[in-house]
């Protein structure tokens, strides 16, 4: 598919165009020095992240948005059906599927790898049709990253660093605050053909140039290359390390809600207070590591250790399901959890510290 | 990602009408519902229960596979939820989305001799199987079931249970506990009867449905008697929100509990930390 070249501020003009016609989010400053994904509005701020040397505009959105923009796809207090009673008094339920038109942009590899996995899941088996229909009607522009965007990345090391599958448009940082953009859908070709930006002509040579001022090496690095990462975390059967990671942890979720490949969650009721009659059901965003997670009716709870909820937080995004689905890893080594957690746990380390052991046992 | 097996309904229930209800005892109620289109449902699968505006939770179908549009139900009350459930009466609307789960295969079953160990509500589950399995005598070896209840007021299908003694299986019904009530069963754990029971081994399936605390004893009077890991099968419990296999609640460890589950033979589990305990 074609390529076209434009500036960022071009390609910004662009994005406030679509925004003015549609609903289309971008990373936004937020409070001191966070960003999250935010509608774009008429007096938005904006800004590629710019990779030119000696730039010193740098250090303008240097990190991952606190939320992952794939959350807008499985979004918190989703509703799921409403119901009313109908004349006979007999109640009457109709599913609601969110089929609004969306464009997420600036979505970084990391990100999209996770939204490419969260399609995968939900895909998959007995597939989850509110899901669905939101991701069919999102058109997804993402940006690739030439340096980390803080030092909690390790997206390299987990295999999403050079991520494409999944985005309709690409975008990559180019010398003189221009973008390569490239249509890789057809959805993402009708898209630019609208856009007039002016052609690339040497598509490749650009993609070329840019992997040339990629840093070396990416972000953090495990002691050991993924295939052996993964191995490792599902073989460890070594209490220790689980036992020594939560010490100091809280139990307060905050990695699960932050992570971009965390999904689960709960279903509750609500009735419409002023009228019983009629009311919804919602899904909301649920975490492993909650005390009640496994807590089954009558009380009995299967996982009330802490060591145990990590075990499994972990075990599920570097073991099971990248066995189940064979798409590589599900830490996506965006560095959130590690980042936000209120006492400094980090993935990263635990993977490092379970090899470690894997050795000592060896 | 545009396959057209997408379900839009697919965490949506559909409205059941309870066309029987009555109090089993003082805590568990019986419902017989009458469904829009057949379940078809197999023996161990369950159904996601709910009442629009209070909630919704997984309950296990305790009646064997039919082909009308009846389901039976048996609910104790534990929560909010099935705190309103126990007050609804004939005519009154539930909402059921499923059938859920893998359930047991009939087939496996035929020819075998069957030994149901079921503690307290776990003869509710097991009540799905022992029905097609006794209306086919034929089909299957001797049947077994051992029950057991805390108290003589605590015990379910009392009458079912005497109507199957009667008929082709053996059924051994046990309390803990007579607490000063009539009783005309035996008295002791479920365990008790196991070690007496004559059993043709290799030709012998056990399956086992009740409190987690149950499992490990059961399992251990029946390893002591010979019987393989891969001859005991097990219905789980775990509180599923989904029963599509995305929320995560019921999972353990890589398997999917909903999906995968919640029958399992024992050989799959015994390996599968947080399985049992």
């Amino acid at each position: 598919m074609r390529g076209f070249l434009a500036t960022r501020s071009a390609v910004l003009d662009w994005l406030r165009a679509l925004g003015r016609a549609g609903e289309v989010y971008f990373p936004q400053p937020f409070g001191d020095n966070s960003y999250r994904f935010d509608k774009i509005r008429r007096h938005s701020r904006l800004a590629f992240e710019d990779f030119d040397a000696g730039s010193k505009d740098k250090p303008f959105r240097a990190s991952t948005c606190v939320q992952p923009p794939g959350k807008l796809l499985s979004p918190d207090n989703e509703q799921i059906f409403i119901f009313h009673k109908n004349a006979q008094g007999d109640y009457q339920l109709t599913p609601t599927l969110d089929d609004r038109r969306r464009i997420l942009a600036g979505v970084r590899p990391c990100d999209l790898k996770a939204i490419h996995l969260m399609d995968r899941v939900n895909g998959d088996d007995i597939p989850d049709a509110h899901y669905l229909s939101r991701r069919r009607n999102t058109t997804i522009i993402a940006h690739d990253c030439l340096q980390p965007c803080d030092r909690h990345c390790f997206c390299e090391a987990t295999g999403s660093l050079r991520w494409r599958e999944g985005a309709d448009i690409f975008l990559t940082p180019q010398p003189s605050a221009r973008l390569l953009l490239e249509a890789l859908t057809e959805n993402g070709e009708a898209l630019l053909a609208d856009a007039g930006f002016p052609p690339c002509d040497d598509v490749d040579a650009c993609k070329a140039r840019a992997e040339q001022r990629r840093a070396r090496p990416f972000g953090r690095h495990f002691d050991a290359a993924l295939a052996q990462v993964i191995q490792t975390v599902g073989d460890n059967g070594d209490d220790s390390v689980w036992d020594k990671h939560v010490e100091r942890c809280f139990g307060c979720g905050t990695c699960n809600l932050v992570c971009p490949t965390c999904y689960c969650f709960d279903l509750r009721d609500d009735f419409d207070i002023h009228n019983p009659d009629s009311g919804r059901r919602s899904r909301h965003w649920d975490g492993c590591m909650l005390e009640d997670f496994a807590e089954v009716a009558g009380g009995h709870n299967f996982r009330p250790q802490l060591a145990a909820r990590q075990r499994h937080r972990i075990k599920r995004k570097l073991a099971w399901l990248p066995e189940r689905f064979g798409d590589g890893s599900f830490c996506v080594g965006c560095g959130r959890c590690g980042h936000q957690c209120t006492v400094g746990i980090d993935i990263f380390d635990i993977a490092n510290d379970l090899l470690a052991s894997g050795k000592e046992d060896a | 990602m545009n396959s057209p097996a997408v379900d839009p309904h697919v965490l949506t229930p559909v409205m059941a009408r309870v066309i029987q209800t009555h109090a089993m005892t003082a805590r568990e109620r019986f419902f017989r519902l009458r469904l829009p289109r057949p379940l078809k449902h197999r023996p161990g699968q369950f159904v996601m229960a709910s009442i629009p505006g209070i909630g919704e939770a997984p309950i296990s179908i305790s009646c064997g596979p039919r082909d009308d549009t009846q389901l039976e139900l048996l609910v104790r009350s534990v929560g909010s939820l099935t705190r309103v459930m126990h007050r609804l009466r004939a005519g009154d609307q539930l909402g059921i989305r499923g059938p859920f789960g893998s359930g047991f295969d009939l087939a496996e079953f035929e020819g075998r001799d069957v030994i149901l160990v079921a503690g307290g509500l776990g003869l509710a589950p097991l009540r799905s199987l022992i029905e097609p399995i006794l209306a086919e005598p034929d089909r299957f070896g001797r049947v077994t079931l051992i029950s057991g209840c805390r108290t003589p007021a605590e015990e379910l299908y009392r009458e079912q249970m005497l109507a199957w003694q009667g008929g082709h299986a053996q059924v051994i019904r046990l309390v803990n506990d007579t607490a000063h009530l009539p009783w005309d069963g035996e008295v002791g754990l479920v365990t008790a009867p196991i070690t007496e029971l004559e059993m043709d081994i290799p030709n012998t399936l056990a399956v086992l449905c009740g409190p987690p605390v149950m499992y490990k004893f059961v399992i251990m009077e029946l390893a002591a008697r010979g019987l393989p890991n891969a001859q005991i099968f097990l219905d789980l419990e775990r509180r599923m929100r989904c029963g599509i296999g995305k929320c995560g609640h019921c999972q353990i460890n890589h398997v999917t509990c909903c999906r995968q589950g919640p029958v399992f033979r024992f050989s799959e589990l015994e390996s599968l930390p947080e399985a049992l305990t």
